[in-house]
């Protein structure tokens, strides 16, 4: 139909088969991004008709809000806890679960399911968890540790926050890891068993670093989806009690748009932004120089 | 090319016919920001589009934990604004630059004195239809009480902290939980420390200033005394509190659900918590006492609740067509001149009416409860000029204080800072 010679031809090529996708990843991605970074640089509340540029007084203001920065430290340590927990998990059970035991199959499906169960939803049940079920074990057989609603203390909060992103994701990982550990060629195994290597010995010298490509996509996809939490955050403990649980992303938008400082919340936004392409970035690079050749 | 010409032809003469017979009749949404009266409002949409037979009203409702004001945004962002919104009182005049003028409408007359205050623009134009009036304090269970007591409680016997706690000792001793607090931060923050501007002074304009004196930082609340006496029934309600030992744990259906039942006697709410109490309840005898705020009987908050207009109607005047925004006003008159109009707003929905010509008594105990204070001039403002995160942000202290984690002095300079650094 259209050569592939020309370079018309393979703009026809291109516009034929990718135009579609092209025009509407940039009319409803990168556009309203590109709005969004200029609007940080005005004074725009969200609403009014008019509005000043003010340069860089915004990024200034992010600064000097100090719950922004109490939020981004406390979603550090939710990044760290639930990227280590999640992938040492959703390993271990990749790692059982293609050693051949039986009715490996149903329970790969019943660790992937969670996955498949809405953030709100997942945040709800689990706060009926905390909240009723666990307190009424705790009071019935006279456990201390649920004898209060986990909810209600800001520490055990965050934790019932972390347990229930770990156990929502490891799931996920756990597919992409049995992906990675089927994928990996047996004659290289055996040849490890045969000049004499334990089973430690095996997972750490032969199998691990030929998972390593698969690390690293796990690692990337727990730290994102980490970051930039929200759905769960505000289900479960909605950012409560009183605002110690407020992960940033909650905490930029209820600036947004509950404290209606649209252009700070804004800014930070897209600080955020920033900060996850860095962090991202310098994590693939770092896992894709442990990568072995075969 | 002459089929392709015909059949494009075709479809233009169609979609004409189409938008035609689509003008004749008119669409108009209305955005509910309170959750608890949505399957009402959808009967009474239902039931006035049979009645106006060219207009239909779509109730859009606001998802629960998204503010009205951030639902609103959105729309108008997304070009597809509600053609009535339903807002919280402080967010009207956000809004001056999209809301239709109703100055010029008749029930802007029959309004209740001070019921427009809160949309009513420096010129003197109306941007807002208010729509509920509302008010809170102590809910108390009447049977709950009679029977705990041995006679009939007689709510004016409470006039005061000591009053109060010597009830619910009372209470406790006949072996019923004295209360339950519901920690919320929009009902600690919002209405619970609220009645502290509020009681500063009976006249308005000097909470005004008062609210004015705490932002420019020139308040110093540990000299009040309206403040320390209000937090000190807190810590009376605190220490006879049903979940003391938990404080925080509680949610807003618990406290409907402990009061309802006749688990407690009393529950610091308002009156929009009679859909769920009547749901437990339908008969229960409810009503309201007053939070008093120290031990003489005659000062000014002790028998008085906090009342007010607290959600507004705002219509679109943007991207609603003229025929949708007269259909929009249509239905506002029929709300309030129309007796099939009057009957849905009180009766229905439950709703106090702010309009002087409504004299239909509501069946609601609450709501008669509250017209008893408004009728015997003992209310206090519902203050809602509030910065828009005061809920959230007080609240959450508040919530701390309830679960003793800071100290009275940590509470008060936490409210002070707010102040100080709030937009």
């Amino acid at each position: 139909m259209v050569s592939e010679k020309t370079p018309f031809g393979k703009v026809g090529t291109y516009l034929l088969f990718a135009g579609p996708t092209t025009f509407a990843f940039f009319t409803v991605v990168i556009l309203p991004f590109l709005f969004g970074v200029y609007l940080t640089l005005t004074n725009w509340d969200g609403l009014s008709a008019t509005y000043l540029f003010v340069g860089l007084k915004n990024y200034r203001m992010v600064f000097e809000d100090r719950a922004f920065w109490t939020s981004f430290g406390l979603t550090l340590k939710y990044v760290a806890y639930t990227v280590v927990l999640t992938n040492v998990i959703a390993f271990t059970l990749a790692y059982l679960l293609t050693s051949g035991i039986r009715g490996q199959n149903f329970l790969r499906a019943g660790f992937f399911v969670p996955n498949l169960i809405g953030g709100i939803v997942l945040g709800l049940i689990w706060r009926f968890v905390f909240s009723n079920v666990l307190v009424y074990v705790g009071k019935r057989f006279g456990w201390e540790l649920f004898l209060r609603s986990w909810l209600a203390h800001p520490d055990k909060a965050f934790w019932a926050l972390v347990i229930v992103s770990v156990w929502q994701s490891s799931g996920y990982m756990m597919v992409i890891y049995i992906a990675g550990l089927m994928g990996i060629p047996k004659d290289l195994v055996e040849a490890a068993t045969i000049e004499g290597a334990t089973g430690l010995q095996r997972l750490r010298y032969v199998i691990l670093p030929l998972l390593t490509p698969f690390t690293t996509v796990c690692i990337f996809l727990s730290l994102q989806r980490g970051f930039i939490v929200y759905d769960l955050n505000k289900a479960l403990t909605e950012g409560g009690p009183y605002k110690s649980t407020e992960l940033v992303a909650m905490h930029v938008y209820e600036k947004a748009f509950l404290a209606q400082q649209y252009e700070i919340g804004q800014s930070e936004a897209f600080f955020l932004f920033a900060m996850i392409v860095g962090v991202t970035l310098a994590q693939v690079y770092l896992g894709k120089r442990l990568e072995v050749e075969q | 090319m002459r089929k392709l010409a015909f059949f494009l032809i075709a479809a233009l003469v169609f979609s004409a016919a189409i938008s035609v017979t689509a003008s004749a009749k008119v669409n108009i949404t209305f955005l509910n920001s309170k959750g608890e009266i949505q399957a009402q409002l959808e009967e009474i949409a239902a039931l006035y589009s049979e009645i106006a037979k060219d207009v239909t009203v779509e109730v859009i409702p606001c998802p629960v934990g998204q503010s009205p004001f951030e639902k609103v945004v959105s729309m108008y962002a997304s070009g597809n604004a509600p053609t009535i919104a339903m807002v919280d009182a402080g967010d009207v005049k956000k809004f001056q630059d999209k809301a239709l003028n109703l100055t010029g409408e008749r029930w802007v007359q029959d309004a209740i004195p001070g019921s427009l205050d809160m949309a009513t623009l420096e010129d003197g134009t109306v941007v807002g239809f208010p729509f509920a009036v509302e008010g809170y304090g102590l809910i108390y269970n009447k049977k709950v009480l009679d029977k705990a007591l041995g006679k009939s409680f007689d709510p004016s016997s409470i006039r005061t902290r000591k009053d109060l706690q010597a009830l619910f000792e009372e209470l406790k001793n006949a072996g019923v939980a004295p209360l339950v607090i519901s920690p919320l931060d929009w009902s600690l923050g919002a209405h619970f420390f609220a009645i502290a501007y509020a009681a500063q002074s009976p006249d308005p304009k000097q909470v005004d200033a008062f609210l004015k004196d705490l932002r420019a930082g020139k308040v110093d609340l540990q000299q009040n005394s309206v403040v320390h006496g209000l937090l000190d029934t807190f810590d009376v309600m605190r220490a006879y509190n049903i979940d003391k030992d938990d404080p925080l744990s509680g949610t807003y259906d618990r406290g409907s659900y402990l009061l309802g039942t006749g688990e407690v006697a009393m529950w610091f709410m308002g009156n929009w918590a009679w859909p769920q109490l009547s749901e437990l309840d339908p008969e229960g005898e409810y009503g309201f006492l007053p939070v008093p705020i120290s031990d003489n009987p005659d000062d000014y908050g002790n028998s008085q609740i906090p009342v007010g207009a607290t959600k507004f109607l705002i219509l679109d005047r943007e991207q609603s067509s003229e025929a949708e925004q007269q259909a929009a006003k249509d239905f506002l008159n029929w709300l309030v001149y129309d007796a099939k109009g009057q009957d849905m707003l009180v009766n229905k929905l439950s709703i106090i009416p702010a309009f002087k010509n409504i004299t239909l008594e509501p069946r609601d105990p609450l709501a008669k409860s509250i017209l008893q204070y408004v009728r015997a001039g003992k209310t206090l403002q519902f203050v809602l000029d509030l910065p828009a995160d005061h809920w959230r942000m007080v609240g959450a202290f508040m919530q701390k204080y309830l679960g003793n984690a800071i100290s009275r002095d940590e509470l008060l300079d936490e409210i002070e800072n707010y102040w100080k650094n709030v937009k």
